[in-house]
């Protein structure tokens, strides 16, 4: 890995926006990727010729890597014994001679796919070229990049690398596999930069890089999650629950029928997946943090590995509220978001790559200071919320009594659920279009069900049991709400339109306050 | 007639044949999935099952071809000024809105028995699958005209997505 060490910025750090007091910027292969010669000498202010990077050059012994990983673990576990006796194997050298050709093969392979991988981010263009045999290059448009994601795989971290993942809105993500850590920060900053508009110049390596957290100085912590909590969150969710009672319906059983080994064959899975799901709850969100820089707002979180995932909130459609019962008592809550184009909503706290949570467990401050990040002008603690009249027990025997729903100029709140308590959160901005269904005893009821539909297909937004008179006296007014051309909820205080929503200061003065509150009291 | 599923509004209905379209449409699709339930019964399990699913299917179509006209009188869209509103159904009535300003795409569409009988079938299109902006058995020249409506109006009120 003796890379040629030539510039990689664009500018001389001193020029450079993001690049901080620049005698610190440690430079070197390690942190810089292999750059082409006849690069751009530091100094010449307008590159002329195309400056292409590759990938770190450490990236095909990391693939090699995983692969050797893997066949270890597949191997070394013929020679647990499991007690049926020894089984017949092949000589050991044997073993190692087919371990080593088949990383060396992976080795091979990532070699050669990183040769063939180049990439250029500069002032004109964002391209990435790939493949060896089917050539293929990707040129974005700068202002159609949605969100960036800096993910760390275990092996990646281990040597400092990242890999950097590229969302412009379709089914499929460029990515670009393995950058170093500073220079992948540094790239994703950039192109936030240019995405929201902003001339920014092609940044070079971003000092302070922490190992656990993407954190620097001028970032305005919104919402922190400790370990503590996150325990304490899993711990008592209604999914950890659940895994137990299964357990002890399996336990209970086999007691019943005098079968005692049921108690070990039960007992065994139930534990390891209590394990397992605490485990994955804790590692995947170790060190939330949720924060704001210049250029949007950005998650982090990760234990083993770690994601710094950028958050375009005017994709969001829609987040879930949701609360288990044990948590009521505790006063946590935990918000899923829909955003366009990431997919499946829950259970993907374990992956590392992009997650649709937005704060995993958290107090109710933390919530309302996340949902004001994200929608700064609403505030959906004042929507006045109208409950589901007596009668509608009648069709929803568990959750009548606590069905809700409401809303105000900015969203349209709804609250389901019986045991685990879910709040709907719409603004009237993502809403596509609305619908009033009424079945045959509804109707009979003087029920109806209100239902938005936003862009997205995980969190349905609806209203159950409403009484159909409110509905009718709303309709109008709802139906409105729908084509406002009134500021959008996710507009930043400090709107790149200024004058578009100047009356809007006094609610956002408020969320102002109430978020530095918030922060002082979480730290 | 303003109630919970009609508002006040200038309410276009469907024109009667496509009550005929909607019955020959029914008519197909129930008889052959009829007759490949009933079959696939008879060889798997027994052929006095497959009667009584024979039995099921003719009921059932009976009694679309017989409901096909009343669904179709309940069928109801209205253009105002900045939405669509479209109403259906008998049992399950729902009404849904749709703004102009968030319309994709406007399809227009006609299988072959709505070809022949000179209708076609109007579709809004959103970003959500959900919202469901279908107007069936309208005529051709009337679909077209809507569409292209549909379209002035979407341009003008355009919504940011």
């Amino acid at each position: 890995m003796t890379a040629d060490p030539g510039p990689v910025g664009f500018l001389p750090p001193e020029q450079s926006p993001v690049a901080l007091p620049t005698d610190v910027v440690p430079r070197g292969p390690a942190e810089s990727g292999a750059v082409q010669p006849g690069a751009v000498p530091p100094g010449a202010v307008p590159p002329v010729a195309k400056l292409t990077e590759r990938p770190h050059p450490l990236t095909p012994f990391i693939r090699g890597w995983v692969v050797l990983l893997a066949l270890v673990i597949g191997i070394g576990r013929e020679f647990v014994p499991n007690g049926e006796g020894p089984r017949p194997l092949p000589p050991l050298e044997w073993i190692l001679a087919a371990v080593g050709v088949l990383a060396l093969g992976a080795v091979a392979a990532g070699y050669i796919s990183w040769r063939f991988t180049r990439f250029v981010i500069d002032a004109d263009e964002l391209r990435v070229d790939t493949g060896a045999i089917f050539r293929r290059s990707i040129r974005v448009a700068f202002d159609k990049v949605q969100s960036i994601d800096v993910v760390q795989p275990f092996a990646a971290r281990l040597f400092g690398l990242a890999e950097l993942q590229i969302d412009v809105g379709s089914h499929e993500r460029s990515k670009l596999r393995y950058l170093s850590l500073g220079r992948a920060y540094a790239l994703r900053d950039y192109l936030l930069a240019r995405a929201r508009g902003y001339q920014a110049e092609a940044a070079t390596s971003t000092r302070s890089v922490s190992v656990l957290t993407d954190l620097h100085e001028t970032d305005e912590v919104l919402v922190q999650v400790s370990p503590q909590t996150l325990l304490l969150a899993a711990v008592t969710s209604h999914e950890f629950w659940g895994i137990v009672l299964s357990g002890l319906v399996f336990v209970g059983v086999g007691l019943a029928i005098g079968q005692w080994w049921v108690l070990l064959a039960a007992g065994i899975p139930t534990i390891s997946g209590l394990f397992g799901f605490v485990s994955r709850r804790v590692t995947g969100q170790f060190n939330y943090t949720l924060s704001r820089r210049a250029h949007g707002l950005r998650i982090a979180r990760g234990l083993t590995s770690l994601t710094s995932q950028s958050l375009p909130s005017r994709r969001i459609q829609a987040a879930q509220l949701s609360q288990s019962p044990v948590w009521r008592l505790l006063g946590l809550y935990r918000i899923d978001i829909e955003v366009i184009g990431w997919g499946a909503v829950t259970d993907n706290e374990d992956k590392s790559g992009v997650s649709t949570i937005l704060l995993p467990a958290g107090s109710f401050a933390q919530v309302q200071v996340a949902l004001a990040a994200i929608w700064p002008l609403a505030d959906f603690t004042t929507v006045e919320l109208s409950p589901a009249p007596v009668r509608a027990r009648w069709i929803h025997p568990f959750s009548g009594p606590f069905l809700r729903w409401g809303h105000d100029q900015y969203l349209v709140v709804s609250r389901h659920g019986w045991l685990v308590r879910r709040w709907q959160l719409v603004p009237h901005a993502r809403v596509q279009s609305v619908r009033v269904t009424q079945g045959p005893v509804s109707r009979r009821l003087g029920l109806a069900d209100l239902e938005f539909h936003t862009a997205g297909m995980h969190i349905a937004a609806h209203a159950s049991g409403v009484d159909a008179g409110v509905v009718l006296e709303r309709q109008a007014e709802l139906m409105a709400l729908l084509h406002q051309h009134a500021p959008d909820v996710s507009d930043p205080r400090s709107s790149e339109s200024p004058g578009r929503n100047g009356d809007q200061a006094g609610p956002d003065a408020f969320r102002a306050d109430q978020a530095e509150a918030t922060i002082s009291s979480t730290e | 007639m303003t109630d919970l599923f009609t508002p006040a509004a200038n309410w276009q209905r469907l024109p009667d044949r496509y009550v005929t379209v909607r019955r020959l449409g029914a008519l197909a699709y129930n008889l052959v999935t009829t007759v490949v339930v009933a079959l696939a019964v008879g060889f798997i399990v027994d052929w006095t099952w497959a009667g009584g699913v024979a039995v099921a299917g003719l009921a059932w179509t009976a009694w679309r071809v017989i409901r096909a006209g009343r669904w179709v009188r309940t069928f109801g869209y209205a253009e105002r000024e900045e939405d669509l509103l479209i109403t259906h159904g008998l049992w399950n009535k729902r009404l849904t809105a749709i703004p102009y300003g968030r319309m994709l795409s406007v399809n227009v569409e006609s299988g072959p028995i709505d070809r022949a009988w000179g209708l076609a079938r109007v579709e809004l299109v959103t970003a959500s699958v959900q919202s469901a902006g279908h107007i069936p058995g309208l005529q051709q020249s009337d679909a077209a005209v809507l569409r292209d409506r549909l379209i002035a109006a979407g341009e003008a009120q355009a919504l940011p997505l």
